[in-house]
């Protein structure tokens, strides 16, 4: 290699790969990150998804982890329609760095109207001080190994695993939120909210009380802590248990062999000077270039419902190029004011598998992306509020 | 693999964000999700067009054309128009740029779908290995498929075989212009637009181009320009008023919603008609 001639061959090139680096290091194979993906498989029991078995599951009713104090009021309800949220999913996603994370469940619910949807997408571009109201919400919970709920110990996945404490009734009708409130005939069906009161009365308790007061002036049986989970089994959505993988191991093995032999038409010498035109006509725009790439990301495993990282080096997977958040759209953590940096994403392939309808008013995401507090910070509140980024897809057709 | 005494890795059991250090290289393809085949084949639609077309709700390209919904998902053009689909290199063409370290070679290819019945679909996708830029291309051509509107030379005797008029397609400096023929003339054009006709379904017509044609860029752009056009061309049996009906996002809910409700829909429909 001769030194001199590619010193100058190099210089010359330095300006014209200035602009061209750019576009070399999108084409060039991104370096490994380090992403956790998520699938969804029937659950071999209801009972391993149950909250001392610390699962990752998606519908059904949720597995707090802390039993007794769950979110109340404000943060149960969704801001625009104040219908009570509906659980989408939970991970567990322990950090080992610290004590007081040894155990931590990531909560979300969203509202299942479209049209809460839609204005949260518009809301979540506000910024903090305005208090923007949410249809989409997600909690943090996090416990140290020795705590008053839990064995110290794993769980044994004999059978016979059972929390340490009995948890607080959950509402009736829902099987999710806390039931504060009780019926006022029969003082013993718990309901999150007067909504879901006035529904289970028209749906079947009308009948029921009268019996259950009948029952208690015979004996007192606390039966109706055990009835929840068949009847509200079918107004939420179908329970799976979430199964991670490594989205490396998904990686397509070796790379078949370069053929030209291919037959064409006109012969390959011939080369054209006008493809960039050709280019903008077929190829680009940003949003289908970031399509394109989502697209061929998600290939690898089509039916991943969940990408997780923690790494600050890795970027959520967007399916467009509009509607992201900037820097300044991401607020400071509500409690420990410290930076926020992004978790977990949910993908639109949920909704499949969740089986909502299709009509032009169910619902339908591009994206939901999860970000939380970077320390993981500790207060006084069990569940901590998280922030969230909805992506959707545009309603007119984008040129 | 650690169930016990998870003292330092925290948590217990599978869960997200663990084994940071560890890659889980080795276990390439482990268990249950080993069956890389069976992942290929299922499609999980990722937009609600690719739902609706999974469940069957949607049965036929033309549905999804006359309310101009974007089609995302090359696995939507795959159901619904099956097996039909055939496709061909049209060219494969070797662009370079130049690096400090010498030539970057990348490979472009031109690839046209078909099923001889009236959808063609044309893809140019650039990828630094061949079989690649091929695949990529087959996606984007499935993802352009377009409705070609055949017609008559003549008397209307039998199936359309020709375009409907004479229409025409311009890209860069070249121009096609596509002109009916008659039954048994057969397509009377360049190598090139030649294949993309007889992709179109078409089976006679006169064809006249100006311009560069030795750029195979333009020239197949152009032709297929003017397919596109085929069904933008008012004639007179299109001077009937349409009558418009609900884009698929909205029949299903006029089943579930009230009598009254659906009859506002269209009586407002037919005011706007």
């Amino acid at each position: 290699m001769d030194p001199d001639t590619n010193d100058i061959i190099s210089f010359q090139e330095l300006s014209l790969d200035k602009e061209n680096e750019l576009e070399e290091l999108e084409e060039e194979d991104e370096l490994e990150e380090y992403v956790t993906v998520g699938f969804l498989e029937k659950p071999k029991h209801p009972k391993f998804l149950l909250r001392h078995r610390f699962p990752s599951k998606t519908g059904g009713a949720p597995a707090w982890l802390d039993p007794l104090d769950l979110p109340t009021g404000k943060s149960s309800i969704c801001d625009f329609c104040e219908e009570p949220l509906q659980f989408l999913l939970q991970i567990y996603a322990p950090i080992s760095d610290k004590e007081s994370t040894f155990h931590r469940m990531l909560y979300v619910f969203l509202c299942p109207s479209m049209i809460c949807l839609l204005q949260n997408q518009y809301e979540q571009w506000k910024h903090r001080e305005e208090d923007p109201r949410r249809s989409v919400k997600v909690f943090r919970c996090q416990l140290p190994r020795f705590n008053a709920f839990y064995s110290s110990e794993p769980p044994r996945r004999d059978g016979n695993d059972k929390p340490l404490i009995v948890g607080a009734a959950l509402c009736s009708w829902c099987g999710t939120w806390k039931g504060e409130k009780v019926c006022s005939s029969c003082k013993r069906a718990p309901y999150c909210s007067k909504k879901h009161q006035a529904r289970h009365w028209k749906s079947g308790h009308k009948i029921q009380c009268h019996q259950i007061i009948g029952n208690l002036e015979t004996n007192s049986s606390s039966v109706l802590r055990e009835k929840p989970p068949d009847k509200v089994a079918c107004r939420l959505w179908p329970e799976y248990e979430m199964v991670i993988e490594d989205e490396c191991a998904f990686d397509l093995e070796g790379s078949e062999d370069i053929s030209c032999e291919t037959s064409s038409l006109v012969p390959k010498h011939v080369t054209d000077d006008t493809y960039q035109f050709l280019l903008d006509k077929f190829e680009a725009d940003d949003n289908k270039k970031s399509w394109a790439s989502f697209q061929e990301r998600i290939s690898k495993c089509p039916s991943q419902v969940l990408r997780y990282s923690r790494d600050l080096m890795v970027n959520p997977l967007w399916p467009l190029s509009i509607g992201r958040p900037s820097l300044v759209n991401i607020p400071k953590c509500k409690y420990c004011n410290g930076s926020l940096c992004y978790e977990f994403q949910i993908m639109p392939q949920l909704l499949y598998y969740l089986g909502v309808k299709n009509d032009s008013d169910s619902l339908d995401w591009g994206v939901i992306v999860i970000y939380t507090c970077l320390a993981s910070c500790e207060s006084n509140v069990r569940y901590k509020e998280e922030f969230t980024w909805v992506q959707l897809y545009p309603t007119a057709p984008v040129t | 693999m650690a169930e016990r005494g998870g003292g330092d890795r925290g948590g217990f059991g599978r869960g997200f964000g663990r084994g940071r250090g560890d890659r889980g290289r080795g276990d390439r393809g482990r268990g249950r999700r080993g069956g890389r085949r069976d992942e290929e084949e299922k499609w999980v639609p990722v937009t609600k067009l690719g739902r609706l077309v999974k469940e069957g709700k949607i049965t036929s390209l033309e549905q999804i054309y006359l309310h101009s919904l974007p089609v995302k998902e090359h696995q939507i053009v795959d159901t619904l128009l099956g097996g039909r689909l055939k496709d061909e290199v049209m060219k494969i063409m070797p662009v370079q740029k130049q690096t400090r370290a010498g030539q970057r070679t990348r490979f472009k290819a031109f690839v046209v779908v078909g099923d001889s019945d009236g959808h063609v679909g044309l893809g140019v996708k650039c990828a630094k290995e061949v079989a690649t830029a091929i695949r990529g291309a087959i996606i984007l051509a499935k993802l352009s498929v377009v409705p070609v509107r055949r017609g008559f030379w003549g008397n209307k005797i039998g199936k359309p075989h020709t375009v409907p008029c004479k229409v025409t397609g311009k890209c860069g400096s070249v121009t096609v212009r596509l002109v009916p023929a008659p039954r048994g003339a057969g397509i009377v054009a360049a190598r090139v637009p030649k294949k993309v006709l007889q992709f179109a379904g078409i089976e006679d017509v006169y064809t006249s181009s100006r311009g560069s044609t030795k750029t195979l860029g333009n020239f197949v752009k152009a032709t297929f320009d003017c397919l596109m056009k085929t069904y933008g061309f008012l004639t007179p049996d299109l001077w009937l008023d349409t009558r418009f009906s609900k884009s698929p996002f909205q029949e299903y809910t006029d089943l579930l919603a009230k009598p009254t409700k659906a009859s506002l829909i269209e009586s407002t429909e037919r005011v706007e008609a």
